[in-house]
């Protein structure tokens, strides 16, 4: 019924967030590309889900999640960690309906204090499936760093899990720009940036912030294309958000600009790394 | 059985199902699988066993458009990437057997490992023929990929008959290894043809340079050779009887090849033919229109009536004609002529036979002579192949190189044709012969008259294999031969080949992978047709164990051409060692060439134990020569007068 491996739906916002590079938002250029010296690993998840029945009018969805980390060596790609679950999603009564024909899943219980709206419903659900597939990427990320020491790059921002956001050899690279950081003139210096360009450092002020430090990339030129065109933003433990630090993730991420993702729409925000777990968890799904 | 590590899956989908008869696999970038590997699948119930005929190699990328967009433009940055994009090695396998063999269903999706020596005798049906009482395979090489070397047998029911037979070898010149390849083959028949099936020898035709012509003298076999001999259970040895035949030179003493080192003279005779030999197959050294209805006619006239026999026409002459050589056939052609001249008017025809027809065939015959001088003797002697008495694993080498094309037909269809006599009959002496013959396009070409050398060709491939008559053949062009005759060989052997001659139709079959393979084939290397193999299969086989040409004629280099009487003398040492230059020279001395060929000639065939006694013998009485003495005129018998003016 929904799609097969889109991210986590953001609302748009504009949540200001707090410079701490410069007085006023700027351009750094970052230099060339560089590659990172040592192992570097990459972890994304993937959800997709169907409706398989209704309690009356209550819909039961049964989601799949998959969180996998790719680690990098001499320049290949293997898997090193997976994980796969199924879940079932519904009203707390629609569940116990349900009975044995939901036997072995996992179950999230929907907020019951509504009357039963499928369209409704399904919204909460896709939510709910949002917010287990982040807490897998924070269980499986948190396995990875436990086992291993590699830079860890993650798809999406660090804000859902303290950890990482304290974790000083891992990177959250958002494609996703529903929550802007700025707005008015800022906001417009923000989504020009040029091509080899990053912004001032600044802090996210979000309600689910854990403090990172973030700041916008472009990977490719986007003059003639769209606003977003090659526009990352990048999050990092507050210990990494000095400009020093800053301009050398972000030469090392111009770097992994290549091979380019094609051809996934994203090419120009998706860096190959989280591409290629995308690509294992659908391939083993 | 020895079980090998998976090494790939098969795949399927619906653009690249898998079928009875093929399926595909991926592996891993570094997997050992190449185009030509066995491989065996597994999956619950079933086995099926495939060779790789075709592989693709492919990355995640959606266009090389974006492979330089990721590069900048720049070909080196390319190299550079952090990450090397996914890649898949997929491979095509044809299906070599299915276990269960019923019902016959498309390959599962199982793992993939490269075949084990167990493995390999099943896939190629070799379990078939190579175990038991009554075994017949026969090593041709072994299979080796990824570390794994199996020897792969030929079933000898498949290889001389009687199931199917005959085997044909095509590949570029110089780097095929033609030669080399029959040479172990023969080696390999001989070493382990079994022993319920009887006796089998060779006849090779030496059609160029020293190819065939060191064949009993060892050569150097490198440790990976000898190893590859062990895996097969063979010795590297040279063959233990081989005898060999060339024809004079023109000389009628100097043998035509390049075998006339004298430590090399114990086994090498002269093949000398008369002309009783060389009337049985005139119509292999006459074109089509030469040999009408008449002209056939009056040859069967010679055949029946005239040669070797005592023919006696009045007409002709008082004395009775007797025929056994070209010179005596000469003898009585003069007479004919001399007689139809004298006949003046009406004296066109002689015994039903136009007098044009008669010199046409005369023509004909004393032109194989003139062209073939050195195997066809004057004389009427022979020296010819032991016929009916051949033993068995013994090699026979024919060394016609150095002869006129007309001569080599000649030589081929009468040995053949003389083969194929005694094996009918039974008392040849082995039961199975191996007859083999490089530069087959050239004696049975695709296009071309219909020769006799041909026909006899093509019954030999589509009958040979009932008599025991076994036909190993070899060109660089198998299109330029005729098919049927390829056709016939149940066994193909291909080293590496011209891609044009791929590209013809005779190779629609192979695929594009295989080709390129057998276009880049190393020295030693081989792909097989085989009944018993549902798929070509390639195999390394080690160097023969003998001296190739080139290392022959430089250890043992030709001799010069000798003079006369030390021809003679070589000769005659070749029967008895004691005979001694100066004493044949002093017996030729003087004496006509040609009687002393007839002397050397008769002492060959009766093999005497003092040689220079038999051949002085055969030469006779030194004959003293008479001056003449000074002839007087006879006297007129009525006095001329003086002043006739006409007269003396």
């Amino acid at each position: 019924m929904t799609d097969a491996a889109r991210g986590r739906a953001d609302d748009p916002t504009i949540q200001p967030a707090e410079l701490i590079e410069d007085a006023a938002l700027a351009w750094h250029a970052v230099g060339d590309a560089e590659s990172w010296p040592g192992t570097v690993a990459f972890l994304d998840g993937t959800q997709r889900s169907e409706v398989v029945g209704y309690a009356g009018s209550a819909p039961i969805v049964v989601g799949d999640i998959g969180v996998a980390v790719r680690e990098r060596t001499d320049r290949q790609l293997r898997t090193v960690l997976a994980e796969h679950r199924r879940v079932a999603i519904a009203r707390a009564d629609a569940l116990k309906r349900a009975g044995d024909a939901l036997e072995g899943l996992a179950s999230i219980a929907l907020p019951d204090g509504l009357p039963p709206h499928p369209v409704r419903d399904l919204n909460a659900a896709s939510h709910a499936l949002d917010r287990a597939r982040g807490a897998l990427e924070a269980e499986v990320g948190g396995r990875y760093r436990a086992e291993l020491a590699g830079w860890l790059v993650v798809d999406g921002s660090l804000s859902d899990s303290p950890a990482w956001a304290a974790d000083e050899r891992t990177a959250g690279i958002a494609k996703s720009h529903a929550a802007l950081p700025f707005d008015g003139e800022e906001l417009e210096r923000y989504l020009r940036l040029p091509y080899g360009h990053r912004s001032s450092v600044f802090a996210p002020c979000s309600r689910r912030v854990a403090p990172v430090r973030a700041w916008a990339l472009r990977l490719w030129p986007w003059e003639g294309k769209d606003l977003f065109h090659g526009l990352i933003r990048v999050e990092v433990a507050p210990a990494n958000g000095t400009p020093e630090m800053a301009d050398r993730i972000c030469r090392w991420l111009l770097a992994e600009r290549a091979p380019v993702s094609t051809p996934d729409p994203r090419w120009d925000r998706l860096l190959y790394g989280i591409h290629s777990v995308e690509q294992y968890l659908r391939a083993s799904r | 059985m020895e079980a090998t590590p998976a090494v790939g899956r098969v795949v399927a989908t619906e653009l690249k199902p898998s079928t009875p008869h093929q399926f595909y696999f991926w592996t891993a970038r570094e997997s050992p699988v190449g185009i030509g590997a066995i491989v065996r699948v597994d999956a619950p119930g079933r086995v099926v066993y495939g060779v790789v005929v075709d592989a693709a190699a492919y990355s995640d990328l959606a266009t090389p458009m974006h492979a330089v967009i990721g590069a900048d433009g720049d070909p080196a940055a390319a190299g550079a990437e952090p990450s090397e994009r996914a890649e898949i090695r997929l491979y095509l396998a044809s299906v070599l057997r299915q276990t269960p063999e019923e019902p016959l269903q498309p390959v599962p999706l199982g793992t993939v490992a490269l075949a084990s020596d167990a493995d390999v005798v099943l896939a190629l049906r070799m379990d078939g023929y190579t175990v038991g009482d009554r075994a017949t395979g026969v090593p041709v090489g072994v299979y080796a990929v990824g570390g794994h070397e199996s020897p792969v047998y030929l079933d000898c029911d498949f290889l001389l008959g009687p199931e199917a037979a005959h085997l044909n070898i095509s590949g570029v010149s110089g780097l095929a290894t033609k030669t080399s390849a029959v040479e172990f083959l023969l080696s390999s028949i001989f070493q382990t043809f079994p022993a319920h099936k009887g006796s089998v020898a060779a006849v090779c035709f030496n059609v160029k340079g020293p190819d065939l012509c060191f064949l009993d003298q060892p050569g150097a076999v490198s440790e990976a050779d000898a190893h590859l001999y062990e895996r097969m259970g063979l010795t590297p040895r040279p063959f233990e009887s081989v005898r060999y035949f060339a024809p004079h030179k023109p000389d009628g003493v100097n043998l035509n090849t390049l075998r006339t080192h004298e430590a090399l003279s114990a086994n090498t005779e002269p093949l000398v033919w008369g002309l009783r030999e060389v009337l049985d197959f005139a119509e292999v050294v006459m074109n089509k229109d030469d040999v009408d209805a008449k002209a056939d006619a009056f040859i069967d006239f010679l055949a029946e009536r005239i040669v070797g026999r005592e023919y006696h026409d009045e007409q002709l002459r008082g004395k009775p004609f007797s025929v056994q050589s070209f010179a005596d056939l000469e003898e009585f052609f003069r007479a004919i002529f001399d007689f139809m001249e004298a006949m003046g008017r009406g004296g066109e025809v002689w015994k039903t036979h136009h007098i044009a027809t008669i010199r046409k065939v005369r023509n004909r015959l004393s032109n194989i002579s003139t062209r073939s001088k050195g195997l066809v003797t004057d004389d009427g002697s022979s020296n010819d192949l032991p016929w009916g008495s051949f033993t068995d694993r013994s090699v026979q080498v024919v060394d016609v190189a150095g002869l006129d094309p007309l001569a080599q037909d000649l030589v081929f269809a009468r040995v053949v044709s003389k083969l194929r006599e005694h094996l009918e009959r039974r008392d040849l002496g082995v039961d199975h012969v191996v007859v083999f013959v490089d530069e087959l396009n050239k004696y049975a070409p695709a296009d071309g008259p219909d020769t006799y050398v041909r026909k006899m060709l093509l019954d030999l491939s589509e009958r040979g294999r009932y008599l025991g008559l076994v036909l190993f053949s070899a060109q660089q062009f198998r299109s330029q031969v005729q098919r049927r005759v390829v056709g016939n060989a149940a066994t193909s052997v291909y080293g590496r080949m011209d891609m044009d001659e791929l590209a013809t139709p005779g190779y629609a079959t192979l695929s594009p992978a295989t080709k390129i393979k057998l276009g880049t084939l190393p020295k030693g290397e081989l792909m097989l047709r085989h009944p018993h193999f549902t798929q070509p299969i390639f195999v390394r086989f080690p160097k023969p164990a003998v001296m190739t040409g080139r290392e022959g004629v430089e250890r043992y280099p030709p001799a010069h051409e000798l003079p006369f009487a030390d021809a003679v003398a070589r000769q005659l040492r070749a029967l008895d060692r004691r005979v001694g230059a100066g004493a044949v020279q002093a017996l030729v001395d003087g004496r006509r060439e040609d009687d002393v060929r007839r002397a050397l000639a008769a002492t060959r065939r009766a093999r005497p134990d003092d040689a220079m006694a038999y051949v002085t013998a055969a030469l006779g009485r030194r004959v003293a020569a008479e001056v003449p003495g000074r002839r007087h005129g006879i006297p007129s018998i009525r006095p001329v007068p003086d002043d006739d003016p006409y007269g003396p």
